[in-house]
């Protein structure tokens, strides 16, 4: 087992540094999917349909190609002409320039025959409701899981709750959308696309054009974004891979907002009823929940209760349900948030209902050892004792809450491969089919190369997204650093031990005694030898040295706890909510790069404070188009409302490195609401919580 | 998206703007900042098929005052206003407005004539605008008139312009030093459009009742909303808190149409308008210190 040097000893790893694309990506050098462009190129484009459920009668291209700078056109892009949702591809072209795409999509004569369609997920759960697949009930068969026995955990308890929660469906909105820049290059397919998975994109691929694996290549070097969406291969390119094929010409095809919104993935909205049981002295006995999602046409919409807290007996059904809308994709911590806003509210209210402080609840009923400390901390540098005690106790109109919620993950990640290569003037190569989001992947592999042959980031180039570099799976799950970190690791180790033994019989010592050191490479005791780095690598017989490594145990491993604590302040004449402040406490193992991971913090926080306060997919319920499908009228939460934001990391550098991309936006949502509920005496218990919402909860609460 | 084809042109004198209007008339649009008009092309609500860009006429673009009142073109930048001493000590109302438009950015583009010939119901100008009884200098190559702003805004994105008119200048009546004043909105995020908001205006008379009334609403009509009812009502009333709240409650009930959208319910918008009016009344009566 591979162990990683103390912190102590690291000079790089642990540590602040900026990302080694930085300055690129500021200056706009840096080149996304979006930017990839090719002599000849088309633009490509591609025609949803216009209703929630249809019959394709008939698509008329004559039109199309009577627009000059047309040049190829697809009309068989569905498999079966039934189409579910709004979106749905239809039809595509590829013309010499993006404004004529406009025009052009314009001129497809589409005859549909028209279906009822059913939009929301209470109301697909009715018998009456038309079916989204003719042969299926639009509820699916429950998975059911049992731990212990309910009956007699609610046996045990003395106080019993019951309440119901609603979580609406979030879009991933990356500010890249979706899309390839496709070329043949013979018969070889070479793809440049917005992914999370240069290797799934490329066997996906591959497998729906009937393809050899070796004949798709599949580039990403920048990303702009995915957050679970943008982990499968997209239809798009095979449109676009076909659009090239037929005009013989490069084409690029990238969504644009509205279908981005239809047709590339969602978090599933939820509803969950729950009871929960605890004894006097706070111990919580038994959970129930029935809880229904839907994932429009896709199934995935499990809500992952009770989430984090430890109960002896607990049972949970659940329900996905279709409805005529797009598929859901993974979500950043998928089924997470619409749990722990139910689950965080529900333990509030059992705290409340037992007399004892949320924080006390949570301590006795929370089994992580690590989370237990994070608990303390974060109270401490939130001043939770400030909390009132007493909710809407404040003043005024304008009155203040404070509230908490925890967060968890479970998978490691494992199975990346890379390579290196040392030339002999001394410059460094790393090869990995990895991608780099933006989380940073391609900084943290140059900080961990960096580290162990004891150079500085910027003397290490960094080769990542491409399927030509050895495998190493998507990037989802926060699975990238636990994975790919130990790979890089072990190749640099024996890249090390390569050149050390060449160093060992230049200067006459044992391998052992072989050190890399600030740039240079010393025999260490009694031989007193050291070379630069470069001149080390001069002793070098052939150009290059190659080495290949692999994932290995020990420097990695999964699980994480974290907790979150948020002040509010609620207007209770207009019903605004602004979050005053967040003090986050995430648990990280060994840190790679302290920027980057605060910076994972922070995203997940405030995509968590948009997923509690303002985003929301609203469609029409007469014609079951969604009306805000674009950043205008789709609300996202800005930087004004991006209160101040407090990260503490964790560290535990023993456990090695863990990925938590995800689970810092699990808990701000429920932490959020309990805020307002200790501000304003009632709880909102459906997402986003509008100030609508807040205005009739206070007057339902008067009534 | 882009729009589809379209001619350009580039005047560099508003006469030759004025003669492309004449010729091409409803087949035409004046292009201002662009912030609104350009994305509704490239939605393809607006199929204009020639573009007069009014970038080019410098003349348009200065904010100029006089002893009673301040003059501004029609292509002075949003921004320029917001940066604008005249404005900051002439008009204080304008000056508390801007910020609530849009963000920095779309202001440093956007022009004072382009937002108020756009005339969207959930805009900020046209609202204050009526309660500062400006008044607006249509022209065309034939004639030149003036219109005041109540009779200028007439529905959703509907002006007094005709289609050979544009907008070249607004005059705005200087805010008399003891003129109590107050701007009020609710919006989700920073620099989205109001779902409700209010602009007030008051005078007191020697026994300090009110005399000169003016309360405008913005985002709950088709156009900027006068409080005709809460104005009479509060007319030689003092501003006292339960009167201001008997007002707030009238231009909410019988002022105001307001609808629903996907941002907010009619009922909610009807609510806001009450809140804000209270808290635009006291912060203009919190004014009235006396120095
Ligand atoms: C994200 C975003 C948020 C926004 N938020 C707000 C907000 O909160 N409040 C708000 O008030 N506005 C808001 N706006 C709109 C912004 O203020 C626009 O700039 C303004 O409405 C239009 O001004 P413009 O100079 O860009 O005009 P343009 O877009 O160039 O033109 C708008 C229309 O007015 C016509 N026009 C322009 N100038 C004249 C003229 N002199 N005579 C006759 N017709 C003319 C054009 O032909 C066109 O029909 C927002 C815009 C954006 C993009």
């Amino acid at each position: 087992m591979s162990k990683w040097k103390p912190l102590e000893k690291m000079k790089i790893l642990g540590k602040k540094y900026p990302r080694i694309d930085g300055a690129e990506k500021v200056t706009g050098r840096a080149r996304y999917t979006y930017d990839q462009f090719k002599e000849g190129m088309l633009y490509g484009a591609i025609l949803g349909s216009r209703y929630p459920a249809a019959k394709i009668v008939k698509i008329d291209d004559s039109m199309v190609w009577s627009l000059p700078g047309v040049k190829a056109v697809l009309t068989d892009v569905h498999p079966t002409g039934r189409v579910r949702y709004v979106g749905e591809e239809i039809a595509a072209v590829a013309a010499t320039t993006p404004e004529i795409l406009g025009e052009a999509l314009r001129l497809f004569r589409v005859e549909y025959e028209k279906l009822p369609f059913t939009l929301y997920l209470e109301e697909a759960m009715k018998d009456e409701a038309p079916r989204v697949f003719p042969r299926r009930s639009n509820v699916n068969k429950p998975r059911i899981r049992e731990e212990g026995n309910v009956e007699q955990g609610f046996a045990q308890a003395e106080v019993v709750l019951e309440d119901t929660f609603r979580t609406q469906v979030q879009i991933q909105t990356p500010l890249e959308s979706h899309g390839s820049m496709v070329y043949w290059d013979g018969d070889e397919l070479i793809i440049y696309d917005s992914t999370q998975a240069v290797h799934g994109v490329r066997e996906g691929i591959a497998k729906m054009l009937d393809m050899p694996l070796h004949k798709v290549r599949v580039i990403c070097h920048h990303m702009g974004g995915g957050f679970g969406s943008k982990l499968q291969p997209g239809i798009y390119t095979v449109i676009a891979a076909r659009l090239a094929k037929q005009a013989n010409a490069p084409v690029r095809l990238m969504l644009d907002r509205q279908l981005e919104f239809l047709t590339t993935g969602n978090r599933p909205d939820s509803l969950s009823r729950i009871k929960m049981g605890a004894k006097r002295d706070g111990t919580i006995t038994a959970f129930f929940a029935k809880t229904y999602g839907t994932a429009g046409i896709g199934n995935g919409a499990g809500v992952r209760l009770p989430i984090v807290y430890s109960i002896p007996n607990v049972r949970h059904e659940h329900h996905d349900v279709y409805t005529n809308a797009g598929a859901a994709r993974p979500f950043r911590a998928p089924g997470c948030p619409q749990a722990s806003f139910a689950m965080e509210q529900m333990m509030d209210e059992m705290a409340e209902k037992l007399g004892m402080d949320p924080l006390q609840f949570r301590l006795k009923n929370d089994s992580n050892p690590t989370r237990q400390k994070e608990w303390m901390i974060g109270a401490e540098r939130f001043g939770w004792h400030r909390r009132k005690v007493t909710p809407a106790s404040d003043p005024g109109p304008i009155k203040r809450g404070m509230g908490l919620g925890a967060s968890i993950w479970w998978p490691g990640g494992r199975g990346t491969k890379a390579s290196m290569k040392i030339y002999s003037d001394g410059s460094v190569e790393v090869f990995c089919g990895t991608q780099d989001l933006g989380t940073g992947t391609r900084t943290h592999i140059a900080a961990v190369a960096a580290e162990e042959l004891g150079l500085e980031l910027k003397q290490i180039k960094v080769h990542i997204g491409d399927s030509n570099y050895p495998r190493s799976g998507a990037s989802g799950g926060s699975t990238t650093s636990p994975s790919v970190a130990p790979a890089i690791k072990n190749t640099a180790e024996k890249a090390r031990q390569e050149l050390g033994k060449i160093l060992a019989e230049h200067w006459n010592v044992s391998p052992e005694a072989i050190i890399f050191s600030d740039g240079y490479v010393i025999a260490s005791g009694e031989a007193k030898q050291r070379l630069s780095w470069k001149e080390a690598c001069g002793l070098l017989e052939t150009d290059v040295l190659e080495v290949h490594g692999e994932w290995s145990e020990g420097l990695s491993s999964s699980g994480v706890a974290g907790c979150q604590f948020a002040e509010v302040e609620v207007d209770t004449d207009t019903g605004k909510i602004r979050v005053l402040r967040i003090v986050a406490v995430a648990d990280c193992g060994l840190i790679l790069d302290r920027l980057t991971t605060e910076s994972q913090v922070n995203g997940g926080i405030i995509q968590g404070i948009s997923y509690a306060l303002f985003e929301e997919r609203l469609f029409d319920p007469q014609t079951g188009a969604m009306v805000n499908p674009n950043f205008e009228t789709y609300k996202i939460v800005g930087t004004m409302e991006t209160p101040e934001i407090e990260v503490i990391l964790f560290d535990e550098p023993e456990r090695g490195v863990i990925g938590i991309g995800e689970p810092p936006t699990i808990p701000t949502s429920g932490a959020i609401a309990n805020a307002v509920y200790n501000a304003i005496g009632v709880r909102i218990k459906s997402l986003p919580m509008t100030p609508d919402k807040v205005l009739q909860a206070l007057a339902n609460q008067k009534a | 998206m882009k729009p589809p084809p379209f001619d350009y042109f580039a005047p560099q004198t508003l006469e030759e703007v004025l003669q492309l209007l004449e010729q091409y008339g409803d087949d035409a649009k004046v292009l201002a900042g662009g912030q609104s008009l350009i994305p509704t092309m490239n939605f393809r609500l607006a199929q204009p098929a020639v573009l007069i860009d009014l970038n080019g006429i410098r003349e348009l673009a200065d904010i100029q005052e006089s002893d009673e009142e301040i003059t501004v073109g029609a292509m002075t930048r949003q921004r320029m206003l917001e940066k604008s001493v005249i404005i900051r000590e002439k008009t204080p109302l304008i000056f508390e407005t801007i910020p609530h438009i849009a963000h920095v950015q779309i202001r440093n583009r956007g022009t004072v004539g382009g937002n108020l010939a756009h005339a969207d119901p959930a805009s900020e100008l046209p609202a204050v605008m009526v309660t500062l009884n400006a008044t607006f200098k249509l022209q065309s190559l034939k004639s030149e008139r003036w219109v005041s702003a109540s009779d200028f805004f007439q529905g959703m994105y509907m002006t007094a312009l005709q289609p050979e008119e544009i907008l070249t200048e607004v005059r705005i009546p200087v805010q008399a030093v003891t003129g109590l004043y107050g701007f009020e909105e609710v919006a989700r995020r920073h620099g989205d459009y109001a779902l409700a908001g209010v602009s007030v205006l008051v005078h007191l008379d020697e026994n300090q009742n009110c005399e000169d009334v003016r309360i405008t609403y913005f985002s709950v009509g088709e156009a900027p909303v006068p409080a005709h009812n809460a104005v009479q009502f509060l007319t030689g009333q003092p501003l006292e808190d339960e009167i201001i709240s008997e007002a707030a409650e009238l231009a909410a009930n019988n002022d105001i149409d307001p609808h629903d959208d996907i941002h907010a319910s009619a009922k909610y918008r009807r609510h806001l308008a009450k809140i804000l009016t209270i808290r635009a009344l006291q912060k203009a009566k919190n004014r009235n210190k006396p120095n």
